[in-house]
């Protein structure tokens, strides 16, 4: 038995499934100032006290984090920066205490200057003074050095016992500095809470008998143990629509194209799965406003939805992107998508008497009958979310290359599928597939499929390794560790490949995930001659290793084909 | 012409491509310009537009070049990548979705002449001149200036626009006399129809920034406003950079960003640049940050120190000599009566003999240009080398941008003589007025269309 649960903005969602059937689920409104009460409630509802010794693992999609941040709830932190030479330093104003101190390493790890231990002192009692107790310290290439982080953190923590220092290193070594900056920074704010909230997950388990491993989900569709979450806090961001794509993936065929629409009230959240793979988007999220290193999923967010206002403009229907209350026929105050779908005949729910009422409103001042209004309606919602998914796959096929195998090798692809779920998917979505000429699921169980998702979800794990064996050196992009390599030019890209699998496997230890290691796979390995004058003097390294991204199950869904 | 904002980047470092493993054109050349730009975070920043490259089609290269046989024996995927980026770039500007762009893409392309018969100086195909025609062609632009600001003389693309008086070609670079490909002097100065709208300023071993800022700021920046083009293109090389190893100037990324800041090109064009540690990292960032208007004081080399970059009196003296001299012979760009060259002969005529360093090939060529009082004239290329031991002799036809109907009729005339009695090997028709570009083979009698 799998465990599911999905604490999204507006509803909670859990089920209890053997991964071919869905025992029981549950669906209720979120209590926002409570996430564990909703999430054990929701825990309860689907175990009703009878399942605790069968079940095999608990999944967890919380927005606790991105609440976190939207509402700013997390203690302050000052910011420690060390950027060297490049772009102004007029770029780094944050909104926080930001001390700037001497220090620069080159792209390959080598110092241009070192850091000035008095001015590291100096910068910590600023900071002090300025009341915070939370300090991140980045470097501009950390990623290939972290030995000026290092220096920082056990000069201030010396001088400064009272404060605690994140370094950027520990956080992400992708490229990209103002990226590292501002990751580092939410890792440190929502680091304590988050924290403190694995734990509590974990003590409610253990009170209600179970005992199997519980894991939070990520935004990259993976998860990770409950016991090493609190090591990645940024990374549970937005796991809300990973949970919805999973979901659609494991109700829709395997292997195939799909796009994955989640229609909500406001808004619509679109994402591709291509040939059976979720589209995890080309650069980090990005977590209001802050541009970060966390991979997500390739989301795109229509402002339409089943409560989208409609009016009239100039004697035509006009789609507004904003909600004004529920849909008319509901009891909300003005005409909207889902009473032209109810008028249609084409949802169950609702009154339909103000569905009509809503849509006669409309025909009187459009010159046309209320069918028609309402027909029109629907049309013009169905082609706002197909123009916004031409612009997905325009914009997955326009993205940056830097290989010309990637440029030769990028062909043209469409859909085979879509996936509708959200209330008004149902009305709407056998429309859409026509206009896209695909097919059109909308599935059982549809209105769970975030919790479905998260029970379907499994332990993904990543390294990315710089190797240069000039400097006779590699670093870990992941978690900044690293080591020395031997400094001959007879290193091979099979020894790139096997030092990647070492590093993958320390940290698999490191985040209690060892047992998942079933299958690795090589995402890419890129080797660079270096030549000064004309002799090859050393070996450049690019090799990234991952755990498949598979899902656990998928549902079989029968007759659910529209055509 | 433009209401964007933004500076258009393409970056496109083929990292699976190399000449050979340990060739100056190898897959390591922007590995360290990749970690720079992207570890500032260049492309994320909202002055930055960034850009997918895609290939360039053959009617773009056939439109420029004459290769020998085919395109196709001449041009290889990476080539056309890097071509195809400059032309997406062209496309941004035309659409006005960017105020001014810069294509740093691998390989290079200013060494490439209008005839190719094979790689020289690194280069096959031109990419600067493959959108300049490609502008004009599409967009019916109609006067450009190129600015080639790498060390080596851009003989390629001087070639391919010296009967161009629409045209403006300026080259600064190292004295031919101590630099591959020992061209470039001040009397290289175009041809007949097209004269001073070539310019060459061949500088002492040795200059620096002061120095090229000298010419900047007294010829180039004067003359381009004369000249009064509708675009600038930057054929950006950065190989007179004080630490490059196949060149001795002294040149840093300060002096290239504030080039860039002053020359305000509408689109930049990497070219050479073999510092692949110690240079190229440091001039990219500063010439994306000057052209996208940003602050790029905080740029610099490990090793800077602005006292490098003074000039000696001697250097000084001798740029400030050419400068005069070349100020004069643009003041004259239009002393020439055609009417009596017209006079002596009805075509003006050149031999040239060139040689292509990296495939080892030695060209001989004849270059006749019809005098036309009209159009600036067709021209006709009879040219022969040896390729994989085999002697090989084209005749190529060239209609310019803006040709009569004279000059169309009777280059189509020599094409079709030339391919009836098969006195060549290769025949080529190239007519930009209706954007026709052709080809005969007699071993195999086929003709073809591009
Ligand atoms: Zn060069
Ligand atoms: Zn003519």
């Amino acid at each position: 038995m799998l465990i599911g649960i999905d604490v999204g903005g507006t509803y909670t969602d859990a089920v209890l499934t053997d991964g071919k059937d869905i025992i029981r689920k549950f669906k209720t409104k979120t209590l926002h100032e409570e996430i564990m009460t909703s999430i054990l409630n929701a825990l309860d509802k689907v175990i009703q006290g009878e399942y605790e010794s069968q079940i095999k693992r608990v999944v967890i999609s919380t927005t606790l984090v991105t609440n976190i941040i939207a509402e700013k709830k997390y203690p302050p932190v000052a910011l420690i920066l060390l950027p060297g030479p490049g772009l102004s330093l007029d770029c780094y104003r944050y909104d926080t205490f930001t001390q700037i101190i001497s220090g620069a390493i080159d792209y390959r790890g080598r110092e241009i200057t070192s850091p000035d231990e008095s001015e590291i002192i100096s910068a910590g009692s600023s900071i002090i003074e300025a009341g915070y107790q939370h300090v991140a310290v980045i470097g501009k290439f950390s990623n290939r050095n972290n030995a000026h982080e290092h220096f920082v953190k056990q000069i201030i923590e010396k001088k400064f016992p009272k404060l605690n220092i994140y370094m950027g290193h520990n956080i992400s070594g992708l490229l990209n500095y103002p990226r590292r900056i501002a990751t580092t920074m939410l890792h440190a704010a929502a680091s304590h809470l988050f924290s403190t909230f694995c734990d509590n997950v974990s003590e409610s388990l253990k009170k209600r008998n179970i005992s199997a491993p519980a894991f939070i989900l990520k935004a990259d569709g993976g998860t990770i143990p409950l016991t090493a979450a609190a090591k990645v806090p940024v990374e549970t961001i937005f796991s809300g629509p990973a949970a919805s794509t999973l979901g659609a993936m494991c109700l829709s065929p395997k292997g195939q194209t799909s796009v994955v629409a989640d229609i909500g009230g406001t808004t619509t959240d679109l994402s591709l799965i291509l040939s059976g793979k979720p589209l995890i988007a080309s650069k980090g999220a990005d977590v209001e406003g802050f541009l970060t290193h966390v991979r997500s999923f390739a989301v795109r967010s229509v402002p339409l939805g089943g409560d989208s206002t409609v009016t009239v403009n100039n004697g035509k229907i006009d789609l507004l992107p904003e909600r004004r209350g529920p849909a008319y026929c509901l009891g909300g105050p003005e005409p909207t998508p889902t009473d032209a779908l109810k008028y249609l005949g084409r949802i169950e729910f609702g009154d339909m008497s103000r569905a009509v009422e809503a849509m006669e409103n409309l025909a009187s001042v459009t010159n046309s009958t209320p069918r028609e209004t309402a027909q029109k309606i629907v049309f013009q919602s169905c082609q706002t979310i197909v123009n916004a998914i031409e612009q997905m796959f325009k914009n997955w096929e326009q993205e940056p290359a830097y290989r010309i195998w990637e440029i030769m090798q990028k062909n043209i692809i469409r859909p085979d599928n879509i996936v509708g779920v959200g209330g008004a998917a149902g009305g709407l979505i056998p429309d859409i597939a026509k206009m896209l000429n695909c097919n059109s699921i909308v599935p059982e169980h549809a209105e769970v499929a975030n919790a479905l998702g998260s029970a379907a979800a499994q332990p993904t794990l990543t390294v990315t390794l710089r190797i240069d064996t000039e400097q006779g050196s590699y670093t870990v992009l992941e978690d900044g560790s690293g080591g020395p390599v031997n400094k001959s030019t007879q290193f091979t890209k099979e020894d790139a490949v096997r030092l990647a699998r070492d590093c993958l496997l320390d940290r698999a230890g490191e985040l209690n995930m060892k047992e998942y290691l079933t299958n690795v796979e090589v995402v890419h390995c890129e080797m660079f001659n270096m030549v000064r004058g004309w002799t090859t003097t050393g070996k450049i390294f690019d090799v990234s290793i991952q755990t498949p991204q598979e899902i656990l199950f998928y549902m079989d869904q029968g007759e659910s084909f529209n055509e | 012409m433009n209401k964007s904002n933004q500076t258009g980047l393409i970056f496109f470092p083929a990292f699976d491509w190399a000449i050979s493993p340990t060739h100056p054109e190898r897959e390591e050349r922007l590995l360290y310009t990749r970690d720079q730009i992207f570890e500032e975070g260049l492309m994320d920043l909202p002055e930055i537009k960034e850009y997918k490259p895609r290939l360039a089609d053959f009617r773009d290269i056939a439109r420029t070049h004459f290769c020998v046989p085919h395109i196709k024996d001449q041009v290889l995927e990476a080539h056309l990548i890097a071509a195809g980026s400059s032309l997406v770039i062209a496309d941004a500007l035309m659409a006005g979705e960017i105020k001014n762009g810069f294509a740093l893409v691998r390989p290079p392309g200013h060494h490439a002449m209008k005839v190719v018969h094979g790689n020289r100086g690194f280069c096959n195909i031109n990419n600067e001149a493959i959108m300049v025609d490609y502008l004009r062609s599409k967009y019916g632009l109609r006067k450009i200036a190129i600015i080639d600001t790498d060390v080596h003389h851009g003989d390629g693309t001087q070639d391919i626009y010296y009967h161009d008086p629409n045209v403006l070609f300026i080259s600064f670079h190292q004295d031919g006399r101590t630099l591959f490909p020992g061209s470039g002097f001040t009397n290289e100065t175009g041809g007949p129809t097209a004269f001073g709208r070539t310019l060459n300023i061949p500088l002492p071993p040795g200059t620096t920034d002061e120095g090229i800022h000298y010419i900047l700021d007294n010829l180039i920046l004067p003359v381009l406003k004369e000249f009064n083009p509708e675009l600038i293109i930057n054929s950006a090389g950065q190989d007179n950079h004080y630490t490059d190893p196949l060149a001795n100037m002294n040149f840093s990324a300060q002096g290239y960003a504030r080039l860039n800041e002053k020359l305000k090109p509408d689109i930049a064009v990497l070219e050479g640049g073999y510092a692949i540690e110690t240079a190229l990292p440091y001039i990219n960032t500063g010439i994306i940050l000057a052209m996208a208007g940003m602050d790029y004081s905080n740029v610099r080399e490990p090793d800077y120190d602005q006292r490098m970059f003074t000039l000696s009196p001697d250097r000084k003296a001798k740029i400030e000599e050419m400068v005069s001299e070349l100020l004069s012979v643009w003041e004259r760009r239009d002393s020439i009566d055609l009417e009596v060259l017209r006079a002596k002969s009805e075509f003006s005529q050149r031999q040239k003999t060139i040689y292509y360093d990296t495939d080892g090939i030695m060209e001989h060529q004849t270059e006749k240009l019809k005098l036309c009082p009209e159009c600036g004239g067709y021209l006709s290329i009879s040219s022969q080398a040896v390729h994989h031991g085999l002697q090989c002799k084209v005749l190529c036809l060239s209609v310019p941008f803006h040709g009569c109907h004279t000059c169309k009729e009777a280059a189509w005339e020599k094409y079709e003589m030339a391919v009836n009695r098969k006195t060549y090997d290769y025949v080529y028709f190239q007519d930009r007025v209706s954007d026709t570009y052709k080809g005969f083979s007699s071993e195999k009698n086929t003709a073809w269309e591009e």
